[in-house]
């Protein structure tokens, strides 16, 4: 049972510090001992327009998924706030602005539109903020100084968040911003002395200081940088465009570069010919762009070429909804593009994991000789979990290239069919070991060739290669209550968290259910997985997207048919629509 | 005067321990015989030899078509792309090792057609590749369509009353995307060819050669051989490639002037 | 607007069954309680029971928060009014929100009153009016072997009764003052003091306080007249002075309270006063007369909801027992609780 678990927002209006507050807040939280899921959500295609909402769930353990209800709203602007009153737990904290400048009708105030059970925190951080620093801007500061005190939250946490951030901008802002929150605290500290405070029971200082705060995609990146990457080829796409804009700024500093290319085809065209030059490089996309990227995909395929490709799933299809979570790539990612292109699909669940696998990505490209693509997606992209990274270590970062020896050179056959279907690759400035790579069938030496004879030799040396690659990969995870199972759920990416939060909330009722996850997607382990299917009566498989993607890729390893539980909100999936449908099957 | 078998067989020896035609693979061309390429075939690699370039230090990246097979007839390490990408493919081998010599080939369609993208973006980024543009005019490989450098009224089976759409002059968009280095040459003087490439390699900037070829498969009526002899000639001896504004009038008023239009100063 | 939106002010007994009775009259109306406290309602005389462990705090409440929503009764709860307009129609919360009204039903109740010779004191005497205050109690209590209760009204004898079945031992300083503005006559006095022996209490004879001394933590000295008594905890049980300070720039006629006539009207349209907080004419009397008890709050909160919508029903006190204080027959069902 955990000890705290609470979900705030921040809600206010683009100009408020919204966004701003939520990352001081994140910190704060962090630095006082708590593990962090924040999931900020924005207006679509415009920033600087309209509502701003910070959502942020603490806990004194790991957290998978996101909470339905909200614990706590501070409101910056109770217009804005209204919007999120439905999602208010029973006995929610409200922290709002009790001295509008002027009058307000009624239903104006936030006052007006939480149910009774919410308990009211009224502050003026307007005035706060106007009195000790001289101007309003501080009065979401002024506000979190409030929220320190209702939940007992030591104020020194904030101050040295403050301080950090705003360090940059000079002595007077920072001198400000300290006095905003400060004021806020003092005023607080006074106004609810006498009243019932949810303090939290906070972990004891100074047990987990090597966790950071980063967002998916800055996992991603860094794992990049510490796997040695030089070059990234990108195209700005939502949701990946901050990898390629942090890297934008990494990559000099350490003797590499970002080249933003006219489009994805020629991102993908780069990564390639840098793999092919023997250099590894990344390029980060979503659905739209991954479309594109395509032919050369299954022309690295074909070509035994390395490239890692990030693959950030928005809402589809064609443009979609650039700025909403889904997992509607799956098919695209395994099967796209012309022809029997077996290559390597991997799809991390949760933050460490998208640094761990970008990591594992450079090397499984290397040894695989194959696009790798790692599927992520907006909700684990955007969101910002408190990890430990401590970088890679030599053996996760060693070249696993498998160069051809001595004895070939002279005679050396790029394509020579080996036991492992892995030949041995010359890089390019090498001598005695030239070869031509080529996109059309060809023979061990090279020589494009469409006789049936080698293409069914060489499609067979392809898969077989690929499907070597289970050795390597990660093997699906099992969280079971015991040997025999009423239900098993599958699930991958994001959703997997929603989906563990439900089965263990089942198990501790003492139901009979497992759930398995399943981080390969291709080449996947079938006899993990047709193992863990045997010990289920029913299997469900949770996933955003409306056909069931993954249902149809592993579906068929259960003895009857799966149960497919889909849903394209653009959120992620709710835990306790997971656990609800669970209960029907049992 | 004829020459005596043996006499024969011992030059053909000296020419082979000379290795003077090393470069070429032990692949023979797919071509049709009297193709344009096989000029700039001849012009391409006498300017490697003459450079004495390390043959495993190039690269040659082609696409689709029929310069797509080019890679394979040189003795270099080849990428044989897909079609169109052979620039953004060239960039990733040239960013990785700029040791190595990098050439990209292709087609008028591959290049000015679903290539047409990548041109302007490669020329602006200045990356030192060398890409030789063969410009016949006409999809070959797929038997004869129009291409984006065909002229008004050119007939093929795709285009039976006549193409209607105005060509694209190939060296005037290369300096207009702001290529450091342009030259336009002809498949019928190799040695125009070679003289023009050990220039541009030499130059550290993205370079671009123009090449006028002949598809004598296809095109009966436009690009032949015969025309083409009589349309080229050198450009005027007071032709100053450090003057863009002179290249680009050059371009766009006489397409059939020869030699290095533009070189880009460092 | 052309609905009609009616405010209630206070979710004690009156306000309540003010609401709920304005629902069933006017169901077409909109309706809005507000409340300084931030629970939904409970029944403030049945805290004593709560203290001594009687009952589960879940029984103080009328009814569990969600049946205000079924009720459609929009319940503003730990929000408070600060101004009032009668004439305007329109009355405004503490964060500054103003809210107009078509009828309004003052129910604020009142706060516990501690007489001025005692003001002094007020720090360490424990009143007890809220769930707050009984919270406060309950954590008090177990520290604590005996108590001294000072006053003498309804509460006090709850409270006192609680404190038997806990063990504690308890004194009582019946203060003549216990139902001001209303006063004890004798005879009343004599019974009480002699039901409280009865019950084991201790009652003082003197009323008059002399001095207070903390003598350490829970730990009291008090003089009354000469007699020195030493307890853990002194309660203070006065009555209620009508919370009403908030309305003196209204408009509305103040004595203590706010004064209504029989039909419990404020003279104001549309804006009626009832319970604790409300000092009601009385004809035969020709004076105000005010609300003791739990039943006679329900039974005025209903009235006064029943007026507001076009009724005219005297107020009446509920209960059977009556007894006289001061020459007048009050009504209440306090007695035989004890």
């Amino acid at each position: 049972m955990a000890k705290v678990d609470l979900t705030i927002e921040i809600c206010g209006m683009s100009g408020d510090g919204t966004i701003a507050a939520g990352g001081i807040l994140n910190e704060a939280m962090s630095r006082a001992g708590l593990s962090v899921l924040a999931f900020d959500s924005y207006p679509a295609e415009i920033r600087g327009f309209g509502r701003c909402v910070t959502h942020s769930r603490f806990g004194d353990q790991e957290m998978q998924a996101l909470s339905e209800k909200t614990h706590v709203l501070i409101s910056l602007d109770d217009k804005e706030s209204q919007s999120r009153t439905p999602f208010l737990a029973k006995n929610a904290v409200v922290l709002f602005d009790n001295k509008p400048p002027s009058y307000v009708e009624e239903g104006t105030s936030i006052a007006a539109h939480v149910e009774p059970d919410v308990r009211l925190f009224g502050m003026p951080f307007t005035d706060l903020a106007a009195a000790a620093s001289g101007s309003t801007r501080g009065r979401n500061l002024a506000a979190l100084g409030g929220f320190a005190v209702i939940f007992g939250v030591p104020p020194a946490h904030f101050r040295e968040v403050i301080a950090k951030k705003f360090k940059a901008k000079g002595e007077k802002v920072l001198d400000a911003n300290l006095k905003s929150f400060d004021a806020g605290y003092r005023y607080a500290s006074e106004a609810f002395k006498e009243r019932e405070r949810p303090v939290l029971l906070l972990p004891e200082p100074g047990k987990d200081e090597e966790r950071i705060l980063i967002s998916g995609n800055e996992a991603v990146a860094r794992a990049a940088l510490d796997a040695g990457l030089k070059l990234y080829f990108g195209y700005p796409i939502t949701p990946a465009t901050p990898i390629m804009e942090y890297l934008a700024k990494a990559l000099p500093a350490k003797g590499g570069r970002m080249v933003q290319m006219e489009d994805e085809i020629a991102s993908i065209g780069a990564v390639l010919g840098s793999f092919f030059a023997g250099k590894r490089a990344m390029t980060a996309t979503s659905g739209p762009g991954f479309a594109l990227m395509t032919e050369l995909i299954t022309h690295g395929v074909m070509s035994e070429t390395p490239a890692v490709i990030i693959n950030a799933q928005r809402g589809g299809p064609a443009t979609g909804m650039p700025s909403k979570t889904e997992q509607s790539d799956l098919q695209a990612a395994v099967f796209g593009g012309p022809g029997d292109s077996a290559r390597i699909v991997i799809a991390p669940t949760n933050v460490r994991e998208c640094y761990e696998f970008t990591l594992m990505s450079f090397q499984l490209a290397e040894r695989y000789q194959t696009p790798v693509i790692v599927l992520t997606d907006f909700f684990l992209n955007n969101r910002v979990e408190k990890v430990k990274i401590v970088g890679a270590s030599e053996a996760q970062r060693e070249d696993w290239n498998l160069y051809p020896d001595e004895s070939s050179r002279g005679q050396y056959e790029r394509y020579r069919v080996t036991e492992s279907g892995i030949s041995p690759r010359a890089i390019p400035g090498t001598e005695g070991f030239l070869f031509d790579a080529t996109g059309l069938e060809h023979t061990e030496k090279g020589r494009p060739d469409y006789s049936s004879e080698i293409h069914s030799k060489m499609t067979e040396k392809r898969h077989r290669k690929i499907r070597g690659a289970l050795n390597d990969l990660p093997e699906p995870v099992e969280f079971s209550s015991g040997e025999a199972m009423d239900v098993g759920v599958i699930a991958w990416g994001s959703t997997f968290g929603s989906a563990l939060e439900a089965v263990l909330r089942t198990q501790q009722e003492g139901m009979k259910v497992g759930a398995l996850k399943m981080m390969s997607l291709f080449p996947y382990h079938a006899e993990a997985i047709r193992a863990f299917m045997k010990k289920c009566k029913e299997i469900l498989i949770p996933e955003l997207n409306y056909e069931g993607q993954l249902a149809n890729l592993v579906g068929h390893l259960h003895g009857k048919d799966v149960v497919r539980l889909n849903r394209t909100t653009g959120m992620p999936m709710s835990p306790t629509l997971i656990y609800e449908r669970i209960k029907t099957l049992i | 005067m004829k020459t005596s078998g043996k006499v024969l067989a011992e030059q053909v020896k000296k020419i082979g321990e000379s290795k003077v035609f090393s470069i070429r693979s032990p692949s023979l061309p797919t071509w049709c015989p009297g193709c344009g390429y096989f000029g700039i075939h001849q012009g391409l690699n006498n300017a490697i030899q003459r450079l004495g370039l390390p043959h495993h230090k190039i690269v040659v990246v082609s696409g689709i078509g029929c310069a797509g097979r080019y890679p394979f007839f040189t003795d270099t390490y080849g990428l044989h792309t897909v079609h169109g990408r052979t620039l953004p493919v060239s960039t990733g081998v040239k960013l990785a090792n700029p040791e190595l010599t990098v050439f990209a080939v292709g087609g008028d369609g591959d290049g000015l057609g679903i290539g047409g993208g990548h041109l302007p973006h490669i020329a602006r980024r200045n990356i030192d590749v060398k890409y030789l543009l063969f410009d016949n005019s006409i999809y070959g490989l797929t038997k004869g369509q129009p291409s984006p450098s065909s002229p008004v009224g050119f007939k093929t089976k795709a285009s039976p009353q006549g193409n209607k759409d105005a060509p694209l002059n190939a060296t005037l968009l290369a300096l207009s995307y702001g290529a450091s280095f342009v030259a336009r040459l002809f498949a019928g003087d190799p040695e125009g060819i070679t003289r023009a490439l050990v220039q541009g390699i030499g130059h550290k900037g993205f370079s671009f050669f123009h090449v006028y070829t002949s598809c004598v498969t296809f095109d009966k009526e436009y690009k032949t051989w015969d025309h083409l002899k009589q349309w080229v000639h050198p450009l005027p001896a007071k032709h100053d490639p450090a003057n863009l504004k002179q290249a680009i009038d050059e371009a766009l008023e006489d397409q059939f002037s020869l030699g290095i239009l533009y070189k880009r100063m460092e | 607007m052309s609905e009609e939106h009616f405010i209630v002010i206070g979710n004690g007994p009156a306000g309540h069954h003010a609401a709920v009775t304005l629902r069933l009259e006017a169901p077409g109306a909109r309706i809005t309680l507000i409340s300084k406290e931030p629970h939904g309602g409970y029944r403030p005389h049945l805290l004593p029971k709560w203290i001594s462990g009687n009952i589960k705090e879940e029984a103080l409440y009328v009814c569990p928060v969600e049946e205000y929503k079924n009720m459609a009764i929009k319940l503003r709860s730990g929000q408070k009014v600060v101004a009032l307009n009668p004439g305007q129609k329109e009355l405004v919360l503490d964060h500054k929100e103003v809210l107009r009204f078509s009828g309004l039903i003052i129910s604020v109740g009142g706060t516990p009153r501690i007489p001025e010779p005692l003001l002094i004191f007020k720090d360490i005497l424990f009143t007890l009016k809220t769930l707050e205050d009984a919270r406060v109690w309950r954590e008090e209590i177990p520290r604590v072997d005996s108590v001294l209760m000072m006053g003498g009204d309804l509460t006090s004898l709850a409270v006192t009764k609680a404190l038997l079945g806990l063990g504690k031992k308890v004194y009582f300083m019946v203060n003549e003052e216990a139902f001001w503005p209303l006063r004890w006559s004798l005879s009343l006095f004599e019974e009480m003091s002699h039901r409280l022996q009865q019950k084991g209490v201790e009652v003082l004879a003197d009323q008059r306080v002399k001095g207070i001394t903390r003598k350490g933590d829970c730990d009291y000295e008090i003089q009354i007249g000469r007699q020195t008594v030493r307890v853990g905890m002194i309660g203070a049980f006065f009555g209620l002075t009508p919370d009403v300070r908030f309305l003196a720039a209204s408009g509305l006629r103040l004595d203590r309270g706010i004064l209504v006539d029989e039909y419990l009207y404020t003279g104001f349209k549309g804006v009626y006063a009832t319970g604790d907080c409300a000092q009601i004419y009385h004809p035969a009397l020709r004076d105000y007369w005010v609300s003791v008890g739990h039943d006679n709050a329900v039974e005025l909160g209903r009235t006064a909801a029943l007026n507001l919508v076009g009724n005219t029903v005297k107020a009446g006190a509920a209960g059977k027992c009556i007894f006289e204080v001061q020459g007048i027959k009050v009504n209440t069902s306090w007695w035989t609780e004890f």
